[in-house]
């Protein structure tokens, strides 16, 4: 006891005072990027129910906010020089883990933070005429404000809990914007199979951050760096290692590469803006972005090299290969999609310790131009056309001429035909993978390198397809054509009174409603600047943001540039014979049904896990109701029992048991009396 | 100090005066009833900001030879919890203006609400170990009412069974507990739980924490619930009306995991450690049941329900790792399940009260259709749930799993690293199933039947959690502010002593037990020096 005294009282510790404080009342850029956002979306969805013109507002002013934000860090890091921190809503007091949450502005986040920005304004422009006629608007707008949080909290993140929650909160927005048609049964099971993927990705994912976090004591990632490379962690090269696998894991699921691949072409159920900015600009390339942002934790470890080398590998193939045989264009540019992530991801299996990670920034940096450029593109026309499958856009370009310059630039940056963007950043992908074979001669170098002169011709040979169907002509169209052309060398004699007819023109009913549908100027300025930036995007490769080795083998690039070509030419050669000038439609059609469902994944899926897992939890729900609660059950049936037992034994009646008792108690009354 | 008094008075006596009142010849109007309820509900919330800003204590002698006391004190980790129960107390009592439930009176109703307030605030409130089993005791019977008599007018049998079962379940974990107060009192010499938490288990052999420990935990557990104990929760929960669920998830539970830390985590160090391996299988196999269950449950509500048990799962490991860190986590979960529980149960019990059943198997008419802002509030919850990082119930999980891979030195860190791993895999199979209700509740192209949206009172109470749900999640300093210094000084207690066979203190377990309390009672000093 006398131990005890002296000792304070737990209750004597006073209670802090209320956190009123706010914690910088000086934003830096990177605050005001993820914060900007973040109130469009508050706002949005507040002010704008209800009121479409004003949500529209409210979501492009965001907009061009955050992209003057991305500015501003632009301008900061290039006159600072140096990484600069900012904080949020942290330290958070959890005992020995330090938990500062701090923001990071450095070239890579600079970098990336314009590239979404750019890409997040173009969407919100062109969302404002796409979703026109939906009721839902405001609430797809302020779900893609939300979106656009997480991904910049991600970029700017210099906390590893951070980049956890803008993680995952770009899978829940993903949730919502593919989702959005909510009343459509496609969309709903597409959003959910799209969440719960990437989820089970995660779980790993979420283990491979705690590791991190352990060994450092902090979940700064400049201190997580630190620890890992240089201190006592660099000695742990397991560990390293396992974390980094576990990372993987969550990387593979938010970028869909295998055997996580098959959410994204069923995610295209969401409309064509959303798809835009998840499937090109942002979660799918955020996996990238990560590896890039602990790149020298990740450059050390070889096993977790070969792995990404070898999953980036069979999917860039894989899913280049389902782009080609997609009978749905959009659906072609999602499997395109998860071919091209695979490229960023496999720049950085193979990138030199030296090099650093901006061949695979560069590379998203592109994608993300050319690829929302080529989905706007489509979901342009698909409002035009009214439908996403190859048999509804065929001759889309023929019909629609203003469409033709966006989407050829958009497939011949994806093709890697120089001088767009795509080529540029490609050959350096490539230029990487040769620069690791010489550096180390390593297995990665060899897979990646390839897989990637596999991919290269078979991505031209998609992008051909596309155009040929794209551009196809009926032989009345051709004919017809032909005429026109044919009567303009005639000069046609026109009567007197057809010269001073002024009666008005009658607008044919059906092009009027056309006419309705025809894309405002918010829109086509969205498309146009995708366009411009995918045509002179590659000159970033000379700014100090982006340090790459661009001396490339000219054999090299002469080789992939060969191979591209012959694969076009060769999809060109045939298209002209099939259906709509559609290569793939000489192709059974069991053939293309396989395409179309990814070859199985789907069964795989339900085989593999869902059927499995809910299974388990009949068999829990039986054991709880049977085995445990049976327990429980059968002690209220055993009382009941004793009770009816003793009862029995109880004959309602004085028994002579009763009597001796009565005896017993007068005799110990007596005695208590006497001893009295 | 008197106002603290008040805290405790005014739900008590006006909880009695409104069930006593029924009783009168004439009986109150309904309005009048929850007129009253209303007023002492606010005046208690009222009165609980006060004791949590101004931090009185009351400390009277109560039984001077068995050394108890009256003594009330707030400190970090009982202010939170304070402010929750009152609130929420504001919440169910104004909510029961929609919809109140058939089977009773009114009074009986409201004053039932007031008496399970009352036991709450008084188990978080109280720094006395016996006053807490009685407080804990409190609102056995209230909430039996509750369950028995307004719960699901459908059914009398299953209301019945549900009440009994709930009653039966706790009474044997309270006898348990009972028994470990006893136990822990007559050992440590004191019943005073600063006490018992400054000395950190100092004194005490290995052995003895760990019986006692033993005995508390399967006590407390079956208030938690912990699994394999955890059967009566799913059939309460479904079967008592929406005030009374709220306040079971929200309020009831948490005296569980209260206890466990001031009963067992504080004073018993060791004896945690040493059954901590058990606790944390536990804890994980009840985060992945309950995951598990909810995947196929076809109620709503028992899905909901089934839901409080993984996630007070999540609770429970983090108070098993035994860091700083991990009780950090189990203390934030802990409110952040209030939370996000009430918010479930307040919806989820309004949309049965509509449709007249919670059956998932049944086309209606989807919600974000037909009643868009009870939608909103469904999905925030259900994202909270599946653990949304920018939600409440998040930093709690994250925490737990941090905490349950980096464990105690005392810990098996290998076991400990697959716990985490098993409370990863749950919060997968939480975005399974809160997604397959959001899929199946809130999307949709029905429009038949359509219910109505909230309105009126039940509007601000979801709306006022719904917020509270993001803020926490947003501002999570606003609680493990409040609660750091204390978890510090627990940790800190239970690292600087040792237990009695290896360190240099004298073994006080083996002193005779029936002396200990009377020399704790006279031994003690005039309590100013420690508790002031």
């Amino acid at each position: 006891m006398t131990s005890l005294t002296g000792v304070p009282a737990l209750a004597t510790l006073a209670l802090p005072p209320l956190p009123l404080h706010w914690p910088h009342l000086h934003l830096s850029p990177a605050q005001l990027l993820v914060l900007t956002p973040a109130v469009a979306c508050l706002l949005g969805l507040w002010w704008g129910r209800g009121h479409r013109r004003l949500a529209a507002t409210v979501a492009v002013l965001g907009g061009f906010v955050t992209l003057g934000a991305s500015a501003w860090q632009v301008v900061q890091v290039v006159t600072d020089h140096v990484e600069a921190t900012s904080g949020t809503v942290g330290p958070l007091p959890v005992g020995a883990l330090r938990l500062p949450l701090n923001l990071l502005s450095d070239h890579l986040s600079a970098l990336v933070a314009v590239a979404v920005a750019v890409v997040g304004l173009a969407v919100q422009g062109f969302t404002t005429w796409y979703l026109a006629a939906d009721p839902r608007y405001p609430q797809f707008a302020a779900g893609v404000s939300l979106f656009l949080a997480g991904m910049l909290l991600v970029v700017q993140t210099g906390d590893l809990v951070l980049l956890l929650i803008g993680w995952e909160l770009m899978g829940w927005c993903s949730w919502l914007l593919i989702g959005h048609d909510s009343r459509r049964a496609e969309a709903r099971r597409a959003a959910y199979k799209a969440f719960l993927v990437t989820r089970i990705g995660d779980l790993a994912f979420v283990i491979g951050l705690i590791i991190l976090a352990v060994g450092a004591g902090t979940t700064s990632i400049p201190a997580v760096l630190r620890h890992w490379t240089s201190g006592a962690g660099a000695t742990q090269g397991a560990l390293a290692t396992a974390a980094m696998i576990c990372l993987l894991s969550g990387i593979a699921g938010k970028s869909a590469q295998f055997p996580f691949q098959d959410w994204l072409p069923d995610a295209m159920e969401g409309p064509t803006p959303a798809s835009a900015l998840i499937h090109a600009a942002t979660m799918v390339a955020a996996g990238t972005y990560v590896i890039a942002r602990l790149f020298p934790i990740f450059v050390q470890s070889g096993p977790a090299r070969l792995v990404l080398a070898a999953v980036a590998a069979l999917t860039m193939v894989g899913s280049a290969i389902l782009a080609f045989g997609q009978s749905d264009l959009k659906r072609m540019l999602a499997w395109s999609t998860v071919s091209q992530v695979a490229i960023m991801l496999s720049a950085l299996a193979v990138a030199p310790a030296a090099a650093g990670p901006d061949t695979g920034v560069l590379h998203l940096v592109s994608h993300a131009m050319f690829k929302a450029l080529l989905f706007l593109g489509i979901g342009w026309l698909s409002v035009l056309a009214g439908g996403t499958t190859a048999a509804a856009l065929t001759g889309g370009v023929q019909h629609f001429r203003e469409l033709r310059s966006p989407l050829a630039v958009g497939f011949l940056a994806l093709t890697g035909v120089p001088p767009f963007f795509g080529f540029v950043s490609k050959e350096l992908v490539i230029g990487s993978a040769e620069h690791g074979i010489v550096g180390g001669g390593n297995t990665a170098g060899w897979l990646v390198l390839g897989a990637l002169l596999v991919t290269v011709p078979l991505t031209a040979a998609y992008c051909m397809r596309a155009w040929m169907v794209l551009t196809h002509r009926t032989p009345e169209e051709w004919i017809e054509e032909r005429q026109v052309e044919r009567e303009s060398h005639h000069p046609q004699d026109v009567g007197l009174v057809e010269m001073f007819d002024t009666r008005t023109f009658v607008p044919d009913p059906e092009e009027e409603a056309m006419e309705e549908r025809h894309i405002d100027t918010p829109a086509w300025l969205s498309v146009s600047v995708l366009k411009w930036l995918t045509v002179v995007g590659g000159l970033v490769i000379l700014t100090p943001f982006v340090t790459v080795d661009w001396h490339v083998n000219p054999w090299l690039v002469g080789c992939s540039l060969l191979l591209m070509a012959g694969a076009a030419f060769g999809v060109r050669a045939v298209s002209p014979q099939a259906v709509e000038s559609d290569a793939m439609r000489r192709a059974g059609a069991r053939v293309r049904s396989a395409f179309d469902r990814g070859w199985g994944a789907d069964t795989a899926y339900l085989a593999l896990v869902a059927r499995p897992v809910l299974g388990l939890a009949r068999w829990v729900v039986a054991l709880d109701r049977d085995v445990i609660d049976a327990y429980v059950r059968g002690s209220a049936a055993a009382t009941k029992v004793a009770g009816a037992l003793g009862e029995q034994t109880h004959r309602r009646r004085p028994s002579t048991n009763l009597v001796w008792v009565l005896v017993g108690v007068l005799g110990v009354a007596a005695v208590g009396v006497r001893l009295w | 100090m008197i106002l603290l008094a008040l805290t405790l008075a005014v739900p008590a006596v006006a909880g009695t005066a409104l069930i006593l009142g029924d009783r009168a010849p004439v009986a109150a109007r309904p309005l009048t009833a929850q007129l009253v309820a209303l007023v002492a509900s606010v005046v208690t919330l009222v009165l609980t900001v006060w004791d949590v800003v101004q931090q009185p204590v009351v400390d009277q002698p109560w039984v001077p030879t068995l050394g108890l006391r009256w003594h009330f004190a707030v400190d970090g980790i009982s202010a939170p919890l304070v402010l929750l129960t009152a609130g929420l107390g504001v919440a169910v009592v104004a909510h029961a203006r929609r919809h109140l439930p058939t089977g009773g009176t009114p009074g009986t109703f409201y004053g039932c609400l007031l008496l399970v307030e009352l036991g709450a605030l008084g188990t978080f409130l109280t720094r006395d170990a016996v006053l807490f089993f009685i407080a804990f005791e409190t609102v056995l019977i209230p909430m039996w009412i509750l369950i028995n008599r307004f719960g699901d007018p459908r059914d009398a049998a299953a209301r019945s069974d549900a009440a009994g079962r709930f009653l039966l379940y706790t009474v044997l974990g309270s006898t348990l507990m009972l028994i470990g107060i006893l136990a822990l009192v007559n050992a440590a010499g004191t019943a005073d739980l600063d006490r018992l938490a400054a000395s950190g288990g100092a004194g005490l052999s290995p052995t003895t924490q760990a019986i006692v420990a033993a005995i508390l935990l399967v006590g407390l557990g079956i208030k938690v619930p912990l699994w394999p104990v955890h059967t009566w929760l799913p059939p309460a929960h479904t079967i008592a009306p929406t005030g009374g669920s709220v306040l079971l998830a929200a309020v009831l539970l948490k005296m569980g995991t209260y206890g466990i830390v001031r009963l067992v985590a504080a004073p018993l160090p060791h004896g945690l450690g040493v059954l901590a391996p058990y606790l944390g299988g536990a804890a994980v196999i009840g985060i992945i049941w309950g995951g598990l269950a909810c995947l196929v449950e076809r109620d709503l509500k028992w899905l909901v329900a089934y839901s409080s048990v993984a996630h007070m799962g999540f609770v429970v490991l983090g108070i098993a790792s035994g860091t700083d860190t991990g009780l950090q986590a189990a203390l934030f979960a802990n409110i952040a399940h209030g939370v996000v529980s009430a918010l479930l149960f307040f919806v989820v019990g309004g949309l049965k009260e509509r449709w007249g059943s919670a059956d998932l198997g049944v086309a209606r008419a989807a919600l974000r259709e037909v009643s868009p802002r009870m939608g909103l509030s469904l999905v925030i919850g259900f994202a909270a749930a599946l653990g949304l990082p920018g939600l409440v119930t998040f930093w709690g999980e994250w925490l737990a799993m941090y905490a349950a891979w980096s464990p105690a030195a005392d810990r098996p860190v290998g076991l400990f690293h697959a716990y985490a791993v098993v409370a990863v895999i749950g919060t997968a199979l939480a975005a399974g199933y809160a997604l397959r209700v959001l899929r199946v509740v809130w999307a949709g192209d029905r429009l038949e039947p359509a219910v109505p949206d909230v309105s009126g009172v039940e509007r601000w109470v979801v709306g006022v959690l719904t917020l509270t749900v993001a803020a926490l999640g947003v501002w999570p300093r606003a609680v493990l502010d409040s609660t750091a210094p204390v978890v510090a000084e627990i940790v800190h207690r239970a690292g600087v002593s040792t237990p009695a066979d290896l360190g240099s203190l004298p073994p006080i377990s083996g002193l005779p037990a029936r002396e200990v309390p009377r020399s704790a009672g006279d031994s003690r000093d005039p309590r100013g020096g420690a508790a002031s």
